[in-house]
């Protein structure tokens, strides 16, 4: 791409109006750098794989599957209390002889005051221990806007 | 009396062109970084490990110190959301149906797992945004 100052001029002049535009390229330059380097930052996240919320299928596979019941600072799984450093250690156990997918399948159970942080931590240790995790969810529940 | 016609030479500013062009490049760039409104939202991610890098999510809900839904950015009700997610993802394949749900750390069950419910039903896979925590 080349273009020349129109009419020329002065030695002096000349430069002056190259470094005009090498100034401004410069400048541009720098600034795709920051944007590009501004939305580089990905945010990080743990894909679940979730079958649907079913509240029959949830009740059928209650006998069956493992139950994991998340409160607001205990985790039980079937009803016996386990700390949540554990929990993994635990379902890896249970889940060891288990081939097929549906037998993988640890119905979550949550109070309704369980906070996120402790759920996500509960359900992430459920995946790593090789569980597939099926919510169950109460009949009633109030709706939050 | 006659006049002699200047001959006028007029090159295209090429140069000025090229900034320009550049520039609106840059101007597009950071419109479609900030078309998603949720990055402004108050939420704090919770820890926990097993993250990874999110690439091209296509819907995300949000939801806030004060308990409200946002669906990319817009506030919404929790019966809308389903519906709502269901005619975002369309008919994409299974590769673009990534729901990222952005859920502050001590937002109660009462309100995420519905969300959890309705990305469910409309068929999106869930990923949480999480702050990764090192296994210990």
């Amino acid at each position: 791409m080349a273009a020349g100052p129109v009419g020329g001029g002065s030695g002096g002049a000349q430069t002056a109006w190259v470094l005009n535009l090498l100034t401004d390229l410069a400048f541009n330059l720098l600034i795709f750098f920051v944007v590009c380097a501004s939305s580089a930052e990905d945010e990080k996240g743990r894909p679940q794989q979730m079958p649907s919320a079913s509240k029959e299928k949830a009740n059928e596979q209650k006998n069956t599957n493992i139950e994991v019941a998340i409160a607001r600072t205990t985790v039980t799984v079937n009803g016996t209390e386990v700390p949540l450093a554990e929990l993994k250690a635990k379902l890896q156990g249970m889940l060891a002889g288990k081939t097929r997918q549906e037998e993988k399948v640890v119905v979550v159970k949550s109070a309704k005051d369980t906070p996120y942080s402790q759920w996500i931590r509960a359900t992430g240790a459920i995946e790593q221990a090789g569980g597939m995790i099926t919510l169950q969810l109460e009949e009633e529940r109030e709706v939050v806007r | 009396m006659k006049f002699n016609r200047r001959k006028l030479e007029v090159t295209p500013p090429y140069v000025s062109m090229a900034d320009i062009a550049f520039n609106l490049v840059l101007f597009f760039l950071i419109l479609a970084k900030t078309q998603d409104d949720s990055n402004r939202l108050d939420w704090v991610p919770a820890k926990a490990t097993g993250a990874q890098a999110i690439k091209n999510p296509q819907v995300s809900i949000t939801v806030d110190r004060d308990n409200k839904v946002y669906l990319n950015g817009q506030q919404i009700g929790l019966r809308e959301l389903a519906e709502k997610v269901t005619t975002l993802l369309g008919d994409k394949p299974p590769t673009e149906r990534s729901v990222v749900l952005k859920i502050h750390n001590e937002t109660l069950a009462a309100t995420f797992e519905p969300i959890m419910e309705a990305v469910s039903q409309a068929g999106g896979e869930v990923v949480h945004v999480i702050e990764d925590e090192r296994p210990s």
